[in-house]
């Protein structure tokens, strides 16, 4: 393939140009992407900034519950203690464990890929900088929130896991566990936001000529974990739904005695959950990746091996869910199916960690602070993949299962998996951000205190696992042989928070952050574009990328990026702009036109985490204040932008002409409405996969469903409702006005749609209190009527710009991505209503 | 989207010889005719594998880009291969 898009790669050789650049490009884009000031602070969407924000936050939750983590472990240092209560013990374990993974874990690599990601790909910023800040607000409003619960003893108790029955109504009455279902499922609506932006980043903002065999290891990784964060994440949030519903309306669909089923929750569940480790895993494998090859002064060994153990990883982590149910009394074949697939998966994870230590064998190694931390990760890690396989062995998991050895494992996964790493990752890019790296002299303590503090405080839980000490108690009895290891464990546990102490003090002492300029810069000689010197616009031309480790293949590369003598120098339409690129080859496609700093996106941040706060403390005219209030403000935001553009087309460099305005399957707004669609179809083939095992496991409740001949007019509408959609795109290119009238029509038909098949279920005698089956078909209906509300809002906002003249003739994406919303609202109701017919037809 | 098919070839097979297998676990339950589905399953599976690998064999391979698309997309190939056999092993000989 010698091109994607048709580009000429003999325009690269233009690159690096020789003309001098005219005076002042270099202040205008100072100008365009000035800093902020005071209030200012509240708006920005830099990624410089909001992947500080993002990352500090982050880090402060795992301060908080890592605090939680000592207070246990002070309870624990003795038996028969009561520094906490039992009752206090059971919420300090869940929000410890729910805040590590949820609000730490995976924010922190979010994080990570918002702050690095641009500079390492070389574009201004990523495609929607207003949505990383929405993310980020979200999280960090939400999450603090939540965290806020324990303060009031309102804080959840189910564990991490939050199984029912134990969190069903009856055993769990309290607001306590809404506050973990809404809680949680809000914060993840913000990890698939940002996990779009990171897609599209990934795949369209390229510097060009950046294929994707040159493309950075991180930046595969984020791809990777991205995707799975797509693919994974709709089935939480579909169980948190069914969760408070049941909880709020009774509607059974964990209940065994009317049908629904216990187990159905773990699936939802763990076909999260266990991918979500791999989710935390991959981008630290990613940042691991990066900084062995630097830390060893030499290529990474395996670039291609790597590559394909990340996304085998992906694939083949959507196949180990079950390995969390092993003692549940599934089907014994069933069970060997998900025993060999949690073994295979050690395969690609075995791959990377090889490959980092061939490249430490080959090159030459030097034990900085980054390079201490590498090798601490590989021997926990490997320790902790070591148990794994131990517990995929479905014989010994019946053992060790609910015992300590389950935290011992998890633990030396996810410490050694992803604090090492990014602790590692701390020290080798600081000097990116801040005006002074961190202390070297300092850092060997740092390490040496986590790493012995790890491994004190966690080896010995292996023991008290296998003596039979069961995880999730607040005390445990004197002579059993318990002490010993659980002192132990206590005094690693302070001496790894003493560790992280100091590095505190080090960042108190040199932590300054630079995001305009003035960095450290490339104090361990990195080889990837991130170490160009950068400004608040990151790089100040955006280089043609002619190999994997541009800056350590061509040494003049970052003095000629400087001097703007690489693509889009200066400003080519006066506004914040980045190149969009081919996702393959990375060839130059079309200047996009980014927005700027908005108080919009803070606002939606702060009404939606309000709305569901609210409905926690069952304020509910409360929420829906401020659910309007939120979509106003997302509507607002969303106003400014797509707007007509004056020029056409730019030269963004060396002669080089792109388009500032594409639409259609090449824009990259198109590509981010696909990755929602998914996310929306994601949740509804969870739904529809509940409906499947609950008709398999509790037959005995199930009712026949109305006859498929019964549902012709319905599928009927869905039809009409799908052609209306899809006519109004060609149509208003010709006139920009009454096609819009289609966007209405076809969410009305959807909506008659929706109100038959409704209906028909009703006269079958099938209500969502009654089992397990209505209250599946009744969510069914209820997803469906999210989605019709939604197309009929975007058809309802797509008139308005179009009364206000701001659908350009004769292209525009607003159209394009109310068009395929609806078209895809019509395909899903049109699944359901068949689905939901065929399954348990007689 | 040609370039992703070859590229994630192996691991898609995987993907549906995974499910289909957790299906019949699931829904069918344990019985002499799953196990046959189970073998049934494995030998398209492998067949499937290796029609790619043929199909790939002749592809071009000029250009940095397109050796290393068909290095990532065989090793894909094999491993699906691999993790395939493995993971029907608990039906046809358990
Ligand atoms: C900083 C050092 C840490 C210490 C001393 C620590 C200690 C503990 C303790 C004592 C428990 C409770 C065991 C029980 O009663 O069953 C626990 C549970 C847990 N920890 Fe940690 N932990 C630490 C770091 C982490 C990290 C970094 C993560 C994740 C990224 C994590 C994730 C979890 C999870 C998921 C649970 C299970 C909670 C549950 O049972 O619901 N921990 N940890």
């Amino acid at each position: 393939m010698r091109s994607e898009t048709g580009f000429d790669p003999a325009l690269y050789d233009r690159f690096p140009t020789k003309e001098p650049r005219p005076e002042g490009e270099e202040e205008e884009l100072r100008r365009i992407w000035c800093k902020p000031k005071g209030w200012e602070y509240l708006t920005v969407v830099n990624n410089n900034y909001v992947g500080i924000y993002y990352l500090g936050t982050a880090f402060l939750f795992f301060l908080m519950a890592g605090v939680l983590a000592l207070l246990m472990r002070a309870q624990l240092a003795a038996p028969m203690l009561e520094i906490l209560p039992q009752a206090t013990y059971n919420q300090v374990f869940t929000m410890h464990g729910t805040v590590m993974m949820f609000l730490f874990a995976v924010p922190a690599v979010e994080a990570a890929g918002v702050l690095l990601l641009p500079q390492m790909l070389a574009a201004r910023d990523l495609p929607f900088p207003r949505l990383s800040a929405y993310a980020f607000w979200a999280y960090a409003v939400g999450g603090l929130c939540f965290f806020a619960s324990i303060f009031v003893g309102l804080a959840p108790d189910g564990g991490w896991f939050m199984y029912p029955p134990l969190t069903s109504k009856a055993y769990s009455p309290g607001i306590n566990t809404d506050f973990w279902l809404l809680g949680i499922g809000f914060i993840e609506i913000s990890a698939i936001a940002g996990a779009i932006e990171i897609i599209v980043g990934v795949l369209r903002t390229r510097a060009p000529g950046m294929s994707l065999d040159k493309m950075p290891i991180f930046a595969w990784a984020m791809l990777v974990f991205a995707v799975m964060i797509v693919i994974a994440f709709p089935s939480i949030i579909l169980g948190t739904l069914l969760l408070e519903i049941e909880r709020a309306f009774n509607w059974p669909f964990f209940d065994a005695a009317r049908g629904g089923d216990p187990l159905l929750w773990q699936h939802l569940f763990w076909f999260f959950g266990h991918p979500e480790v791999y989710i935390i895993f991959l981008p630290a494998a990613g940042m691991m990746s990066m900084i062995v090859a630097t830390v060893a002064k030499t290529e990474l060994v395996g670039y291609r091996l790597i590559v394909l153990a990340m996304l085998a990883t992906g694939f083949i982590s959507f196949g180990v869910w079950a390995h969390h149910m092993f003692t549940t009394g599934m089907p014994p074949m069933t069970t060997g199916f998900f025993s060999a697939a949690s073994m295979a998966v050690s395969l690609p994870a075995g791959l990377q960690v090889f490959s980092w230590i061939a490249t430490l064998a080959i090159g030459q190694r030097s034990f900085n602070a980054p390079g201490l931390f590498v090798v601490g990760s590989i021997v926990i890690f490997v320790t902790g993949g070591l148990t794994g396989v131990m517990v995929a062995m479905v014989p010994f998991d019946w053992q060790a299962h609910d015992s300590y050895f389950i935290v011992a494992h998890l633990h030396y996964v996810l410490i050694g998996g992803m604090v090492f790493p990014l602790f590692a990752a701390f020290y080798y890019w600081m000097p990116m951000v801040s005006r002074r790296a961190l202390s070297e002299r300092l850092a060997k303590w740092v390490f040496a205190l986590m790493f012995a503090g790890m491994n004190i405080a966690f080896l010995p839980m292996h023991l008290a696992g296998l003596q039979g000490m069961p995880r999730r108690v607040y005390t445990y009895l004197p002579g059993q042989g318990f002490e010993l290891p659980n002192l132990v464990s206590t005094i690693g546990a302070f001496m790894l928070g003493l560790g992280v102490l100091l590095f505190l003090i080090d960042l108190a002492r040199n932590f300054r952050l630079a995001p305009g300029g003035g960095n450290a810069g490339n104090v361990y000689d990195g080889a990837t574009l991130e170490w160009l010197p950068s400004e608040l616009y990151s790089a100040r031309s955006i280089p043609v990328v002619r190999s994997r480790e541009p800056l350590r293949d061509d040494p003049r590369l970052a003095g000629d990026v400087a001097k703007g003598r690489h693509f889009l120098p200066g400003s080519a339409t006066g506004h914040r702009e980045t190149i969009v690129t081919s996702p393959l080859l990375a060839e130059p496609q079309y200047l996009q036109i980014m927005p700027g700093p908005s108080a919009w996106p803070f606002a939606a941040a702060v009404f939606t985490a309000g709305f569901f706060l609210a409905l926690t403390v069952q304020a509910y005219s409360f929420a829906w204040v401020s659910a309007i209030l939120a979509v106003v403000s997302i509507l607002r935001w969303l106003w400014e932008t797509d707007r007509p553009v004056r020029d056409e087309e730019v030269d963004i460099g060396a002669g080089i002409m792109v388009p500032t305005y594409v639409t259609g399957p090449a824009s990259h707004g198109w590509w981010t409405m696909v990755i929602l669609l998914v996310v929306m179809a994601m949740i509804f083939i969870m739904a529809l996969f509940s409906l499947a095992f609950l008709a398999s496991n509790q037959p005995a409740f199930w009712a026949p469903p109305p006859s498929m001949a019964a549902g012709l007019p319905i599928y009927f509408l869905y039809g009409a409702a799908f052609l209306a959609a899809l006519a109004a795109r060609p149509l208003l290119k010709r006139d920009a006005r009454w096609p819009v009238g289609l966007f209405f029509a076809s969410a009305f038909a959807a909506g008659s749609a929706l109100w038959l098949d409704w209906t028909g279920w009703s006269a079958a005698g099938l209500a969502p209190q009654a089992s397990g089956q209505g209250a599946v078909i009744a969510a069914l209906q209820a997803l469906q009527a999210f989605a019709v509300g939604t197309g009929l809002l975007m058809a309802a906002y797509c008139a308005a710009r179009v009364a206000r003249g701001l659908m350009t003739q004769p292209r525009s994406n607003t159209v394009d991505l109310a068009m395929l919303f609806l078209c895809y609202t019509a395909a899903q109701g049109l699944t359901g209503a068949l689905f939901g017919r065929a399954i348990g037809m007689t | 989207m040609r370039t992703w098919a070859i590229l994630l070839g192996g691991l898609l097979v995987w993907a549906g010889h995974f499910f289909a297998l957790y299906g019949i676990g699931e829904f069918a339950g344990e019985s002499a005719a799953s196990r046959g589905a189970v073998l049934l399953l494995t030998a398209s599976g492998l067949a499937a594998d290796a029609v790619l690998a043929w199909r790939l064999l002749p592809l071009s391979r000029a250009g940095e880009f397109m050796r290393w698309r068909a290095r990532v997309a065989l090793g894909g190939l094999a491993l699906s291969a691999l993790a395939i056999v493995w993971q029907a092993l608990p039906a046809l000989i358990g």
